[in-house]
């Protein structure tokens, strides 16, 4: 739970609730003050300046201050810190020097006095305060060590009791917390590997709260007594096929067009996922600013495929590899694919490994086909076109369909530049609109969460992105 | 006895040097890379190629495998790529864990498994011998996954007698334990009872009974000693079974042993996390492979060690 090598989701819910950024998303995705009250920007949208909260203190009793911050992002990029993920302080002037052992500081970066903290960027980023509500951003106290993991010390709302490897975390509440003290006494997370067992103490009442899984979800809406329990919120989950352009045919356009129509992503969505989400007609969820609900999804016509490839030159179909990881829906989504793929003519061989080789071959960009999900570490519109399709990010950026696209590069860089909300929104729309008739990856769904909560749980709300259920508000009564 | 016990542990540094060599190999050609799930969804080449350096993936294989070794030589087994926790420290910490689970379900196995086999064999042909057949069938069938999960459903679900899950008193330990015990309960049943078979039609069992001892004296002390060598074979063989079921049993009932924590390792492609565990296992394995060779000793006096 250090911060600082906080790269997957699990470990990233535990940080929201004992560490706090200077900024933080509600369960509704939006972005709220956190240790910062509240920050100025530059006109030219290159200089930051948070004005940080006085008065809090770290569980371990030192006070927060803006040294806190400097040390902490310092921390994130050393080197010796073996981090993973300094990127999102990349855009920091000086940051990436800094991480690649260059330069003693990070000159973008200054604490002019206890309570102030001025960031300059190398560039303008108007994403920029949401990246610092990132578990990787989360500001850590003085020499904190690598015990940190262990025996984490934050400012947030719950103070680390106790973790029991692979059992369980405790935590008990901040009575001193800045934003008001969580309205239970402790929270305890479960860390059962087995959906079925997990499902299992759910039924048995020992747990409170549950992530349902796709088919326990299906039968349990349809028995009123557990459909009472159930909530569901569209997540910041999106599900695709990756499309390497640079391979083969892949290259054609019209044959990604037709791999998008060949496949009926409605019936996949409901017999393989339960219908646990919505087509997707880009890479946008509907939640986010910049989605265009009038874009309608490539929609399922085999003739319209056939036609396609024809045109591009190949009437007898064309033979391609599927990459899909052998855990979790991947195996059934691919064999799902393949079969509609199959209808239209595409000759696809699946390849299933498990999840990290899979990966590390489409980096490679040795997969023509990938079957993945991406779950949005901030929520913007940007988190989604950018990493997934920008040029500069092809391969382990996540841009695995090594699309390029110097227009729609140009267009996400503008939007990066651009201050104004509904500017930047309007910038998003096209830049997905554009790459949607590019066909750089088969549009699969955006998925909806759904978790099953007790009776007597009061105040849980789905949370959109990841870290965004903090539990402040969720209270115990019969 | 002590020069058997020296040499055969003697014996045992090439295999467990065979064993490092092996899984470091396995996992050196097997695909998928380490630092790729150290950075997560997103990352910069940067980092990776800063983090591939640090770790010495960069190397050559040779020199790669004599750091590691030489460090397994200190004692060092390493640190965890992802929580950069050192692995020895990880392992101490759940194989007790792990040891419990198993030397409840071979006791469990060993209690349930003989007592079926020998009065299965009391009565060949009766109704009892044949029920022990048709339950020893089952638990040789049934995956301990499937296993598992029923046993939660019935008992921790439907019945709400025990936890479906997790850690803690003897509560949490009677299903997981009855899991992994119950193919070798049946596997157990079966061998006992054609051992007992074998030594009830011995001579020195007429005797015992022409000398009027009772019956349960009969069967327990004279006939079961004999049938001994092979249970004993059986449960030592078993025990690599145990330490591999465990490896389902606590993903399935969330016990935070050792199991888990391979299976975690190689999901995530923790590499010395997984080396430092097989290699563990494999010392331990060669232990208990030692330990039952001194117990066939100790129940069969005409097997002597020098």
């Amino acid at each position: 739970m250090d911060p600082a090598l906080s790269t997957d989701v699990p470990t990233g819910r535990a940080v929201a609730y004992i560490f706090d950024g200077l900024t933080r998303f509600t369960p509704d995705a939006k972005v709220v003050p956190g240790l910062a009250k509240s920050w100025d920007v530059t006109p030219d949208g290159m200089t930051y300046t948070f004005h940080l909260r006085s008065g809090v203190k770290f569980h371990n009793g030192a006070p927060f201050t803006a040294k806190n911050v400097v040390s902490t992002f310092q921390r994130v990029l050393d080197p010796k810190t073996k981090g993973g993920r300094g990127w999102p302080l990349y855009p920091i002037k000086g940051a990436e020097d800094f991480a690649g052992g260059k330069g003693q500081a990070i000159t973008g970066l200054a604490s002019p006095d206890d309570s102030t903290v001025v960031i300059t960027l190398k560039e303008p980023l108007a994403i920029f305060p949401k990246l610092l509500a990132m578990p990787v951003t989360s500001i850590v106290p003085d020499n904190a060590g690598s015990d940190l993991g262990q025996k984490p010390v934050g400012t947030g709302p719950w103070k680390f009791v106790e973790w029991k490897h692979d059992d369980y975390l405790k935590f008990a509440k901040n009575p001193d917390y800045f934003d008001g003290a969580p309205k239970a006494d402790s929270l305890m997370a479960r860390i059962v590997p087995e959906m079925s067992t997990a499902t299992a103490e759910f039924e048995a009442g020992n747990v409170d709260v549950l992530t349902v899984p796709d088919e326990t979800g299906k039968s349990w809406e349809a028995d009123p007594d557990k459909k009472k329990l159930l909530q569901s919120a569209p997540a910041l989950r999106f599900w695709y096929v990756a499309i390497n352009t640079t391979r083969g045919p892949l290259s054609d356009v019209r044959v990604r067009q037709a791999l998008n129509y060949a496949v009926d992503v409605n019936t996949i969505l409901s017999a393989v996922m339960a219908g646990r989400g919505t087509a997707a007609n880009g890479v946008v969820p509907p939640t986010l600013a910049g989605y265009d609900a009038s874009r309608k999804p490539y929609g399922h016509d085999i003739a319209k495929a056939k036609q396609l490839l024809a045109a591009a030159g190949h009437p007898g179909g064309i033979d391609v590899e599927l990459w899909a990881a052998n855990t979790d829906q991947s195996p059934r989504l691919s064999q799902a694919i393949q079969a509609n793929l199959a209808e239209a003519g595409i000759r696809a061989k699946l390849v299933q490994r498990e999840a990290s080789s899979v990966r590390e071959a489409a980096r490679k960009g040795a997969a023509d086909l990938y079957v993945k999900e991406w779950w949005a570490d901030y929520p913007d519109a940007e988190n989604f076109l950018f990493p997934l399709l920008h040029s500069k990010n092809k391969g382990p950026g996540g841009n695995v369909s090594f699309y390029s696209n110097s227009k729609f590069d140009a267009l996400i860089d503008q939007a990066h530049r651009e201050q104004d909300e509904t500017k930047r929104n309007a910038l998003y729309s096209q830049a997905d609109a554009m790459q949607f008739n590019d066909a750089p990856m088969l549009y699969l769904f955006f998925y909806k969460d759904m978790y099953a909560i007790q009776p007597w749980i009061h105040g849980f709300t789905v949370p959109a992105v990841f870290n965004g259920q903090r539990w402040t508000d969720v209270t115990i009564g019969k | 006895m002590f020069a058997f016990i020296v040499r055969r542990l003697l014996l045992a540094i090439p295999t467990l040097f065979g064993v490092l060599v092996v899984t470091f190999l396995l996992l050196n050609v097997a695909p998928g890379d380490p630092v790729t799930e150290m950075v997560g969804e997103r990352a910069d080449s940067a980092t990776i190629a800063r983090l591939r350096k640090d770790l010495h993936l960069d190397e050559p294989r040779l020199k790669q495998f004599t750091l590691y070794a030489g460090g397994v030589l200190r004692g060092n087994l390493g640190n965890s790529y992802i929580t950069q926790r050192p692995i020895l420290r990880d392992i101490l910490e759940r194989f007790p864990k792990t040891l419990l689970l198993a030397g409840s379900a071979m006791l469990l196995a060993s209690i349930l498994g003989i007592t079926l086999g020998v009065l299965s064999a009391r009565n060949p042909g009766g109704w009892f011998d044949r029920l022990g057949l048709g339950v020893a069938y089952l638990g040789i069938s049934f995956p301990v996954y499937w296993v598992g999960l029923i046993l939660i459903l019935v008992f921790a679900v439907m019945l709400r007698w025990l936890p479906p899950s997790g850690y803690g008193g003897i509560k949490y330990l009677i299903l997981p334990a009855f899991a992994l015990g119950s193919r070798s309960i049946a596997f157990l049943a079966r061998v006992t009872r054609s051992a007992m078979l074998d030594v009830l039609g011995g001579d020195f069992v007429r005797t015992a009974r022409a000398k009027g001892l009772r019956e349960r004296v009969v069967i327990v002390r004279h006939a079961l000693r004999n049938a001994l060598i092979p249970i004993i074979t059986v449960l030592g063989l078993d025990f690599g079974y145990y330490l591999t079921g465990s490896i389902l049993t606590e993903t399935i009932f969330s016990w935070p042993g050792l199991g888990r924590y391979v299976v975690n390792a190689i999901t995530r492609r923790d590499l010395p996390a997984i080396q430092g565990s097989v290699l563990f296992l494999s010392v331990v394995f060669v232990l208990v492979n030692l330990l039952t060779d001194l117990a066939y000793a100790k129940a069969d006096p005409r097997v002597a060690y020098s």
